[in-house]
């Protein structure tokens, strides 16, 4: 067999990237430190049930033990192409131990995986919860779960982003700023990416034992139209958002394709005309991007049943939906146009996993069928909250999966999973919906500010136009969209079909500590009547 | 015996020369070590949610050699010799990929002398002794009085202690004083926070109080609980009313949600010489190519002044050798007086050749007008308790939108008069710094570090009244 040029190449990436790595980690399993090997090594096993069963002995009547390694590898650029590097890898073991005493939630983490420490974050969890539970007891029930049997999970990606070097990342994500070099009239001010690989097992003191492998990946790409050498407009790829996929999310898109695309989008609306913002009300058409951050915004925030129970009150803050008991099943959110379905399953989503951190098996739900609220976010605590209208409803009361945390530092809590909004019947898309609007407003990657309740906002940032005759005549500067989320959904009037639907991964922050975790949001374009726009930056 | 929950001195020292001791082929080597523990206790709904106990290490190592690209951190959180010679391995390589001409040692300029810094008020033993038992016990006295009042409590406790050291490669030439460049003497440090909300069951009243410091002696929770209920109870079905201009009385925690911004604009990300957008830029001088700045020019009203001492008692700012070491004036009398610089782009511009980071902790000056005194003077105005959500819409201006929350108040004719809706704001803090009418006794706010093993942001801030402020749209969330 002969090897040829590019069975060398092959070989010699390979071994830059195991060479890149800070391995082996080291965890003192047995009397002496020894490597960690894959997460799915019987004594990863021994030692999390170590710790479950230190908790149970201490008096624990629940206890689940999460054991993280954690991978994170950056690549930024200064402000020309050789600058451009690899600027960070970090890789972290945490173990997190949570248990039940009479009611009581206690946690207790570390970065250390030996036996005694296992033993001491078990122990030291039911210290938390007992002192606690002076007073007057607090009823948890769990909803119930079937265990899982020492079972493993890889996310399906293509390329793994670890196994590829890093200096050819930096070379890809260089050659993307030459071919910008070829446009004298653009200039990249920003091109980035970070990669994240998590292993993670899950034992519970109800047997469930499960391992899986989690890859997120998202990037940066950023563009200015310059004029006699100053800026004069600028936008970025919307393809980089975090998603759980490898290095494939550069590799498996026609990325130079879509930085034309981009180029020739900031031209354009670099064309037309600037008009002020004309107070009013108008018929707005969004695109997916806008339509997907308010889907987040309002329900994405208000469905996440603890903040409905008023236990992030303190935080971010509480719920419009604020009596789920009462609203379920019933409630009009929005127009019947209106579907939501909430999921941690999908392919690619940043929100996916095929257990949640309490070992529940994750699969989709509807959060709204044709307007009507019908489930909310739930954990395993939270879902026996509303058990007696699932008993009414004919359906079991179990956990949708919501549980999660960045790692196994933190305690998990209710995160927005992965969110889709049904496409309308129609095969029309946003310039389609534009085209359709004889009078009104157009915009494009609005972001929110919204209050505590996810209930009021005030849309801006993103690029609004001006649409006479179903063409884009001119660019509104300054336009703030003014909403109410129940009003907003009921003058939802279209959505955008099949062809406009994209996908964008989503950061959410929430609890005290405080803690992010990434979901994506799925949704067409859409049209909206009488929304309120008023002009951002002018004062009372 | 006390539990070591973050590594002391010898450890780190220990753990920075192991490091070093895997150090091969030249180059300047800057080893850090933070530790942290935090003790947490959230509850809701008036019964305890979770209480949590959190430890964890994060080590960075990177490399610079001379000609080379100094790149990011490599970072674990092993503590093994196999961990860290395979970050210290991980870091040389990076160092010698992609190098840029320009860049390296021998780049920065002489240093000043260092002294360092010894009586920093930022460890406190209230803080780190706090136990469990006594935090539960906070808790439920903090729990009680709600409860007796059929509201429902919310909030949050935290204690929390980090450790912070690193060590770089010695160079003779870039030793100054006791230390080299990228030495981090051992510094250890203490925060506390508490904070509550109290909701009225329908929803239609809430109420909050929080304060945060290094030192857990200072913060008095019974206080806390008992305002969070009493602005609950206050807050109760309020009115709208219309939207526009009024006079504000501002309590100190609403003025430090406010001027954050501000403050974080003593930093800027490039210097205001540069093209950035930033409150401090003047014009753009053609004939010397660079943007002028305002130092020197009067930015707010003259009772202002925002500075910082290390030795504050009160305050509690974590030091670094070669940034912030001295007592700054930022804004002195309202003349904007000083900006925080990098010595290696700006040093010969600036008085005082120290790299001045910004402020991350501040004292803003204040007056002797009490608030009830304010109210009393008011013939028509609102008051704030706290902004939330607060986003800049414009750098240059300091333009902002966010809005109000947990409290706010019509007054008229010198009298609280009825509890009213939130509003959602547009405006600017340094217009509100420029329409002051009256201003109270500086007091310590809630400004805790959200991140894990995060240094202290405290601020002393008045109350302060000042006419105009621009309320835009109602808010109907409570």
């Amino acid at each position: 067999m002969t090897v040829s040029r590019r069975d060398l190449l092959k070989a010699g990436m390979s071994v830059a990237a195991l060479a890149a790595l800070p391995r082996p980690l080291v965890a003192r399993l047995g009397p002496v430190p020894e490597p960690v090997q894959s997460i799915r090594a019987p004594r990863g096993r021994e030692l999390a049930f170590r710790a479950v069963e230190a908790a149970r002995a201490a008096g624990a009547a629940y206890a689940d033990v999460r054991l993280t390694r954690t991978r994170r590898r950056i690549f930024q650029k200064a402000d020309e192409p050789r600058a451009l590097q690899n600027v960070g890898d970090s890789e972290e073991l945490s173990v997190g131990v949570r248990v039940l005493v009479d009611g009581y939630w206690g946690f207790a983490s570390s970065p250390v995986w030996s036996s005694d420490v296992m033993v001491r974050l078990g122990r030291g969890a039911v210290a938390q919860a007992r002192v606690m539970a002076f007073g007057p007891a607090r009823e948890v029930d769990l909803a119930s779960v079937p265990a899982v049997r020492d079972e493993h999970w890889t996310m399906p990606v293509e390329i793994d982003p670890f196994e590829v070097s890093p200096a050819e990342i930096v070379d890809y994500l260089r050659s993307l700023t030459y071919f910008v070099a070829r446009y004298p009239e653009f200039k990249v001010v920003r091109n980035e990416c970070e990669f994240w690989v998590q292993d993670k097992a899950f034992a519970s003191s109800e047997g469930s034992y499960c391992t899986q492998r989690l890859y997120r990946a998202e990037g940066k790409f950023e563009l200015t139209l310059r004029e006699n050498g100053r800026p004069v407009a600028g936008g970025a790829l919307d393809v980089l958002t975090p998603a759980g996929v490898g290095w494939e999310l550069y590799k498996g898109q026609p990325m130079r394709e879509h930085i034309r695309r981009l180029m020739e989008e900031i031209k354009e609306d670099h064309a037309l005309p600037i008009k002020p913002v004309d107070v009013g009300r108008y018929q707005v058409v969004c695109d997916a991007r806008t339509v997907a951050h308010l889907v987040d915004a309002t329900l994405g925030t208000a469905t996440q049943l603890d903040r409905v129970m008023g236990y992030e009150a303190n935080a971010s803050g509480t719920s419009y939906l604020s009596d789920p008991v009462g609203m379920l099943g019933s409630y009009e959110v929005g127009a019947q146009v209106l579907s939501v379905r909430a999921n941690r399953t999908e392919r690619g989503g940043a929100g996916t996993v095929r257990w949640d951190d309490e070992g529940v098996e994750t699969g989709h739900f509807a959060l709204v069928e044709a307007g009507i609220l019908r489930d909310f976010q739930t954990t395993r605590e939270s879902a026996t909250w509303l058990a007696d209208r699932y008993v009414e409803a004919g359906r079991p009361a179990r956990s949708h999966g919501c549980a999660a945390a960045p790692s196994a530092l933190e305690a998990p809590l209710t995160h927005t999973p992965n969110l889709v909004v049904a496409p309308g019947p129609e095969s029309v898309d946003f310039d389609g919906l534009v085209a359709g609007l004889e009078d009104g407003l157009a915009v494009k990657n609005m972001v929110p500010d919204m209050d505590f309740q996810g209930l009021n906002g005030l849309g801006g940032a993103g690029r609004a136009y001006e649409v006479k005759g179903g063409k884009r005549v001119a660019r509104v500067a300054g336009a703030g969209f003014l909403f109410r989320a129940p009003e907003l959904w009921k003058r939802l009037v279209a959505l955008g079909g099949e062809a406009s639907v994209r996908r964008y991964g989503m950061r959410a922050s929430k609890g005290e500590p405080a803690q992010t975790t990434y979901h994506s949001v799925t949704a067409p374009a859409a049209a909206f009547e009488e929304f309120t726009v008023i002009d951002r930056m002018r004062k009372a | 015996m006390r539990e070591a929950r973050i590594l002391t001195s010898e450890d780190c020292r220990a753990v920075l020369e192991r490091a070093h001791s895997f150090a091969r082929g030249g180059g300047d080597t800057r080893v850090g070590i933070l530790s942290w523990w935090q003790g947490e206790l959230r509850w809701a709904r008036n019964r305890m949610s979770l209480a949590s106990d959190r430890r964890s290490i994060r080590i960075t190592v990177a490399r610079t050699v001379p000609g080379g690209n100094p790149g990011g951190p490599v970072v674990t959180n092993q503590l093994d010799d196999a961990s860290l010679e395979a970050a210290v391995r991980a870091a040389e390589r990076r160092s010698e990929l992609g190098s840029k001409p320009g860049r390296g040692l021998g780049f920065f300029p002489q240093f000043p002398l260092y002294e360092p810094f010894q009586k920093a008020a930022i460890w406190s033993d209230a803080t780190y002794d706090l136990g469990l038992e006594e935090r539960g016990e906070i808790a439920r006295s903090m729990i009680a009085p709600a409860e007796a009042k059929g509201f429902l409590s919310a909030g949050y406790l935290e204690v929390r202690a980090g450790a912070l050291a690193a060590l770089g490669t010695e160079f003779p030439e870039l030793r100054t004083g006791e230390y080299a460049l990228g030495d981090q003497p051992y510094v250890r440090w203490t925060q506390a926070q508490c904070s509550t909300t109290v909701r009225d069951p329908t929803g239609l009243g809430s109420g909050w109080a929080g304060l945060s410091s290094y030192d857990w002696a200072r913060i008095d929770a019974g206080a806390l609980a008992e305002r969070a209920v009493q602005k609950c109870q206050a807050s109760r079905d309020p009115v709208a009313i219309e939207p526009g201009r009024y006079t504000v009385i501002l309590e100190p925690q609403a003025v430090a949600d406010l001027i954050g911004s501000l403050v974080r604009e003593f930093y800027p990300r490039e210097t205001p010489e540069g093209g950035s957008p930033s409150p401090w830029r003047l014009a753009y001088d053609a004939v010397l190519g660079l943007w002028r700045s305002k130092l020197g020019m009067k930015v707010v009203d003259e009772r202002i002044t925002i500075s910082h001492d290390p030795a504050d008692p009160a305050l509690g700012i974590v030091m670094h050798p070669l940034e912030r070491p001295r007592p700054v004036a930022w804004i002195e009398r309202g003349v904007l007086t000083n900006l925080g610089h990098r010595f290696d782009t700006d040093v010969k511009r600036l008085e005082g050749a120290n790299r001045l980071r910004g402020a991350t902790g501040y004292r803003m000056s204040g007056g002797d007008t009490s608030i009830e005194e304010m109210i009393r003077t008011t013939r028509r105005g609102l008051l704030v308790t706290r902004f939330s959500n607060i986003r800049v819409l414009d750098r240059e201006s300091l333009l902002s939108t966010g809005l109000t929350r947990d409290g706010l108040w019509l007054i008229e004719n010198g009298e609280i008069t009825k509890a009213v809706k939130n509003f959602r704001f547009t405006e600017s803090p340094l217009l509100v710094l420029n329409n002051i009418e009256q201003l109270g006794e500086p007091v310590p706010v809630f400004r805790p570090t959200k991140d894990e093993g995060g240094q202290l942001t405290p601020a002393i801030v008045p109350p302060l009244k000042a006419r105009d402020f621009s309320f835009t749209s109602l808010i109907d969330a409570v």
